[in-house]
């Protein structure tokens, strides 16, 4: 079920390289908080306790909630453009993710003969990864790179809870980085306040150089 | 227990007390209080008249001891001259930074004490995490456009290096799976017992993770970049601060993992990955030493050159390893003196391009002076301490003459592109134009705290301390050197 549950996680990914719109971009963000808190919430299943209920719970309300309001929010409010400015043809983009993410399938299936992973988890955490830093670089707008952020975060996630049965403490910890994303989202909202960027996108950030 | 308390808990009360007390001068003194006590407590435990008691969460080992004294220094001299930096006429709309200012000073300690004395990633992941978060407020100080964007990219930059830092940790836990230290918590102690069972494929994962993420903290490159606009847009306290301490903070992690790695095979891939790491950095220090041109930049990416430095002699080993734990002492306090003048110089020419600024040495005598010894210090003329932890470091390649021939090449050049900058800016004419500003200085704090720094600086090189050789020494048996 985990395994089934990974490949819709990777299929999420494979739509929001090829779509264009913020709009989808955010409700792709839902589907994966979604998909995140069921993955977790198998370690619960195994051994009843309340303690294992809190991440899925919190990662439930925090990523398929709070964060992708904030960002329609910041969307509306702003007055961004609805599109997302990518600075590679979709089709190139697309078969480069494709590329990377067979790789890291091939990758996972041959480490896991010696090692102890599951290879469809391990290799979607990782293609979630990739994908997120694939979408830091190849998009322009300040907001996507936020978004890009969190699906690396997703990712992150999704690894820590591929890792055992048990949820060690680390991963709870993980959760910390949507304090980054908060900050990163308040910073574009103080940002439009103060007027010092007129339009939040990366083009604007061309005065520290050498 | 008194110790942790002292450490920690007088940052944490003053968090809460400076938010309350609007007054600077009440604000000040709480600070300078607390950095006293935290240098003192430093120091004692440094010398070993404490010795604080050690747990799971908690250790004061030689590396700790070592890393917390060049926090308290740095963080004593700073927090010093702090008052007098936010007492001068603003140069932009700075007014409103200068309320949190202090606060930030405290939770900057508190989260960067924490760091260093974790012996659970876990905290020390949290704590390196706050450090950011604190100091990009303080990046943002003078509240322009450039602040924003340095502010902006530094964030984001270490953010996704932290993120992959963590998924490193992540790494060393699938290490253990199916050892005695399964489902433990990530404890370096209890790591560094049973190394010899972990993984070695996951461990060297883990390795390359938490380097390149925490690289973007150290400066290491290809990471270097948010560190530079970092450090070089932010005031001259708080650039001191990033590249004195903060930069040792994110090394510990480093060091930590790498010290997992010692007893295993693995040991010589994390040595390569280093070398190359700080090759790398040398390499792009000597590209834009001569591009650059703004000196506070160049500062920056002196740090840039130093850190590659410090992390070759960690990768080389042997006598270079004792040079680079000398040489994190030494730049840290290099460091300070530099960005405190180019402090000075950036309040009175109102610019950090080099082209604006003439003539320091005789309109600014002091600051002048001081950046010019200051400036010697870097570049490793004796008698300044850095000539001598090089001299360490160079010794301990001496094993790989090719290695060593492309290290001194570098700094050379180095050498020549930083002092290119450094006379122009105090030798050359003043332009010949009408209305010149008028630009005078008296003798204040930060000459004051330079100089003693730079004594410091020749002391400690001419005449090592024993304690401080033997530290060192400790330190490099702990990472399996036998010297």
């Amino acid at each position: 079920m985990e395994n089934v549950l990974s490949i819709l996680f990777c299929l999420t990914l494979l739509y929001l390289v090829v779509t264009s719109r913020i709009k989808t971009y955010v409700t792709i963000l839902r589907i994966q908080g979604v998909l995140l808190s069921l993955i977790m919430i198998f370690p619960f299943l195994h051994h009843l306790s309340v303690h294992l209920l809190i991440i899925p719970i919190v990662s439930l309300i925090v990523k398929a909630i709070i964060i992708p309001r904030f960002v329609n929010k910041i969307v509306i409010d702003l007055d961004v453009k609805r599109i997302v400015e990518p600075s590679i043809q979709p089709f190139n983009f697309l078969l480069l993710s494709v590329f990377s993410m067979s790789v890291l399938f091939v990758s996972a299936h041959v480490l896991s003969g010696f090692t102890t992973i599951e290879p469809i988890p391990f290799a979607s955490a990782f293609s979630a990864m990739i994908i997120g830093i694939f979408i830091i670089i190849f998009r322009k707008k300040l907001i996507i790179h936020v978004v890009g952020f969190l699906i690396l975060e997703n990712g992150i996630l999704l690894f820590g809870t591929s890792l055992s049965a048990e949820m060690p403490t680390i991963v709870e910890l993980g959760a910390l980085l949507d304090i980054f994303v908060v900050v990163f989202l308040m910073g574009i909202v103080i940002n439009r306040i103060s007027s010092t960027f007129a339009q939040p996108d990366v083009t604007a950030l061309g005065r520290l150089k050498d | 227990m008194l110790e942790l308390f002292l450490l920690t808990a007088l940052p944490l009360l003053n968090i809460g007390l400076v938010y309350f007390l609007k007054n600077r001068k009440i604000q000040y003194s709480l600070t300078l209080f607390a950095a006293t006590v935290h240098l003192l407590c430093s120091f004692l435990i440094f010398s070993g008249f404490l010795n604080p008691s050690e747990n799971d969460f908690i250790r004061f080992d030689s590396l700790t001891k070592l890393f917390l004294m060049v926090l308290s220094n740095v963080y004593f001299w700073v927090t010093l001259v702090s008052y007098s930096y936010l007492s001068r006429p603003n140069i932009v709309k700075e007014e409103k930074s200068k309320k949190l200012y202090f606060m930030l000073l405290n939770l900057y300690l508190l989260a960067n004490t924490l760091a260093l004395i974790s012996n659970h990633l876990g905290l020390f992941w949290v704590a390196s995490e706050t450090t950011t978060l604190c100091v990009a407020p303080l990046i943002f100080y003078y509240r322009d456009e450039e602040a924003l964007e340095a502010m902006w990219k530094y964030l984001f930059l270490v953010s996704v290096g932290i993120a992959f830092a963590f998924v490193g940790f992540l790494f060393l836990t699938l290490s253990a799976n199916g050892t005695v230290l399964d489902g433990k918590q990530l404890v370096v102690t209890n790591f560094i017992l049973n190394a010899e069972v972990l993984n070695p494929i996951w461990l060297k994962a883990a390795f390359i993770f938490v380097f390149v993420g925490l690289s973007t903290k150290i400066g290491i490159a290809p990471m270097h970049p948010g560190d530079i606009d970092a450090t070089s847009n932010s005031p001259s306290p708080v650039a001191a601060l990033m590249s004195g301490s903060l930069r040792g903070t994110a090394l510990i992690g480093v060091l930590r993992v790498y010290q997992i790695m010692v007893p295993t095979e693995t040991a010589e891939f994390a040595r390569i990955i280093m070398i190359i790491g700080g090759m790398f950095s040398l390499f792009v220090a000597f590209v834009f030493m001569f591009k650059v041109t703004n000196y506070k930049r160049m500062i920056s990416y002196s740090s840039v050159e130093h850190l590659g430095l410090i992390v070759i002699g960690i990768g080389t080993g042997g006598i270079a390893f004792v040079g680079a734990m000398l040489h994190v002492v030494y730049n840290s306090i290099t460091k300070v003196v530099l960005f405190l003048n180019a402090g000075n110089i950036h309040r009175a020419y109102k610019s950090r391009e080099t082209a604006s600024v003439w003539n320091v040495l005789n309109a600014m005598p002091w600051t002048g002076w001081l950046f010019l010894t200051g400036f010697f210090a870097i570049i490793a003329m004796p008698p300044f301490g850095i000539f001598f932890s090089e001299l360490m470091i160079f010794q301990g390649l001496m094993a790989k003459p090719w290695l060593l021939a492309g290290v001194l090449f570098l700094l050379f050049f180095i050498f020549v592109g930083m002092s290119k900058t450094v006379f122009q800016m105090l030798y050359k004419a003043p332009p010949d134009i009408a209305n010149l500003p008028e630009i005078s200085e008296k003798f204040d704090i930060t000459h004051f705290a330079s100089l003693i720094l730079l004594l410091m600086l020749i002391g400690l090189g001419l005449f090592l301390p024993s304690e401080l050789y033997e530290m060192v020494t400790n330190i490099a048996l702990d990472f399996g050197i036998i010297l």
